[in-house]
């Protein structure tokens, strides 16, 4: 009886041991949480790390979070039970994405964000994010003087549980807010989202038809906008800004059609975090928390720079 | 018998994924992350008038030729960089005459550096901020509050300094002056340099 239990007893510890851990041999597997693959910036993101991954070494899949902090959770109970020693993270939103941080944290796992900030300076290894509010400035600068410091405007936000919203929006509004003659008629969110910003700023025309300008918070929201504007005949009137610096919008710029974006550089986020994960395991611990990359204006003076 | 082993599988399992399931955070740490009592104001004072005005600066002559004959160095020692990109943020003081005043816009005719632009007006950003060096990164927990001294300290700068000062200034005059220029890796500088001002003084 001794001996079965004795058995039973090795019989657990070999199965639970050898399901967790890893063969050494094996090279270190990096995740990529994406908060959606619905958007083709993100997508360019998320593909970017994986390469990135890739390229140094290491064995990398892409899980989609779908904008979901719940479907994030998963993917982290997944990854985490899979044994991933890495995770590339741009998270679905910047509160509810801390506690899978932390997960992963507790399991010895490094978290390197991207692009999207969580509010907590003790939980991911490091963040490295657009300076959005730099950026939001320099467009809110460009903004007063196209408008000549006069006339109503729409203001089109992102995803509200993001930061990112609300550091453009505050970028933007720091310098906007100081000339009383701007007026903003109406502030809604269209969610990152080109149909959603389209189907926003045609409900916000109805009641005010006679805007100056719109601000948008992304440029896929940026092109939903001059859609609607254009269906209602107003796409020479107002003035379209945006943010993100996608390829659509600077070859509307480049007709001026839309007057200005921030540039940011995905590829650059992610091959730092690709790069970080792979010190990381070559020992290196002292990562700057938030490392902010650069997001450059892009408007009719400089678009033959682009 | 049997049974009782059973039900204490059973209550095993289900206490593993109850544990599993929910997830504890600490009050104090969100309490910590939503916090904002801190006084951007007060300190934003102590960086302009303790940290900025009293800073040496390099003239912006000497930078100018240091950036022409060892650009990497000159970025370097000098400049100021928060994280990755391809321009910096110096702290630079130089003199010249006024010869015209369009918007807020002031434009020196600089002893050594040729025509250069004051903006009086867009006062806004993380200019002064980074080109001081002062405020690190590490000192705030996120970036908004990390943003919110640069509002403050160009509130300082923008409403209280810089009215005074130019209010006893006009065309014509030579002053000397100090504050924030960016400048790319890769820019000319015989293209328009703007100073975002940090102090402005007539001669």
């Amino acid at each position: 009886m001794k001996i079965r239990s004795l058995a039973l007893l090795l019989l657990t510890v070999i199965f639970v041991f050898g399901c967790s851990s890893k063969d050494k041999s094996e090279k270190p597997k990096i995740a990529v949480v994406v908060s959606t693959l619905n958007n083709p910036w993100f997508v360019m993101l998320a593909e970017s790390a994986a390469k990135n991954a890739e390229k140094l070494g290491y064995e990398a899949k892409i899980f989609d979070s779908q904008n979901n902090p719940a479907v994030e959770s998963d993917n982290f109970e997944n990854l985490i039970s899979s044994g991933y020693d890495a995770i590339l993270l741009n998270p679905t939103d910047s509160d509810g994405s801390i506690s899978n941080v932390l997960k992963a944290k507790t399991a010895g796992i490094p978290v390197f964000c991207m692009d999207r900030e969580i509010n907590a300076d003790d939980a991911a290894t490091s963040q490295i994010l657009s300076d959005n509010y730099s950026g939001c400035v320099s467009i809110g600068i460009e903004f007063v003087k196209e408008l000549k410091e006069k006339g109503n405007y729409v203001e089109i936000l992102g995803l509200v549980g993001d930061n990112n919203t609300w550091a453009r929006s505050g970028g933007f509004h720091s310098v906007v807010d100081k000339f009383p003659n701007l007026k903003m008629v109406a502030q809604q969110s269209g969610n990152f989202d080109r149909n959603k910003a389209m189907e926003v700023l045609e409900t916000i025309m109805q009641a005010n038809p006679d805007i100056d300008a719109v601000f948008c918070g992304n440029d896929a929201m940026a092109m939903g906008a001059f859609q609607a504007l254009q269906s209602a005949g107003k796409a020479y009137k107002v003035k379209i800004f945006g943010f993100d610096g996608a390829g659509d919008v600077i070859e509307k710029i480049r007709e001026k059609k839309i007057v200005a974006t921030g540039m940011q550089f995905p590829l650059i986020m992610a091959e730092t975090a690709a790069k970080y994960a792979d010190e990381y395991f070559k020992g290196r611990r002292d990562f700057p928390q938030r490392v902010p990359v650069e997001v450059e204006l892009v408007n009719a003076a400089n678009i033959k720079d682009y | 018998m049997k049974k009782r082993y059973a039900y204490i599988l059973g209550l095993l399992i289900v206490l593993t994924l109850g544990y599993n399931s929910v997830y504890f955070k600490k009050l104090s740490v969100v309490k910590a992350a939503t916090k904002e009592n801190f006084d951007f104001k007060a300190y934003a004072d102590s960086i302009y008038y303790k940290g900025i005005l009293k800073s040496k600066k390099i003239t912006l002559g000497d930078l100018t030729s240091l950036m022409q004959s060892n650009p990497e160095t000159t970025f370097e020692k000098y400049g100021n960089r928060l994280g990755i990109g391809n321009s910096a943020y110096f702290m630079i003081q130089s003199t010249g005459k006024i010869i015209d005043i369009t918007d807020g816009l002031y434009t020196i005719a600089d002893e050594k550096n040729g025509i250069v632009y004051i903006d009086t007006k867009y006062i806004f950003g993380n200019a002064i901020r980074d080109a001081s060096g002062l405020v690190k990164l590490t000192d705030f927990k996120t970036n908004a509050q990390f943003n919110k001294v640069s509002e403050s300290l160009n509130d300082i700068i923008r409403n209280d300094v810089i009215p005074k000062e130019i209010s006893k200034v006009k065309l014509g005059d030579s002053i000397s002056f100090s504050g924030a220029i960016k400048l790319s890796k890769k820019q000319n500088l015989r293209e328009k340099i703007t100073v975002i001002p940090s102090q402005i003084k007539l001669q």
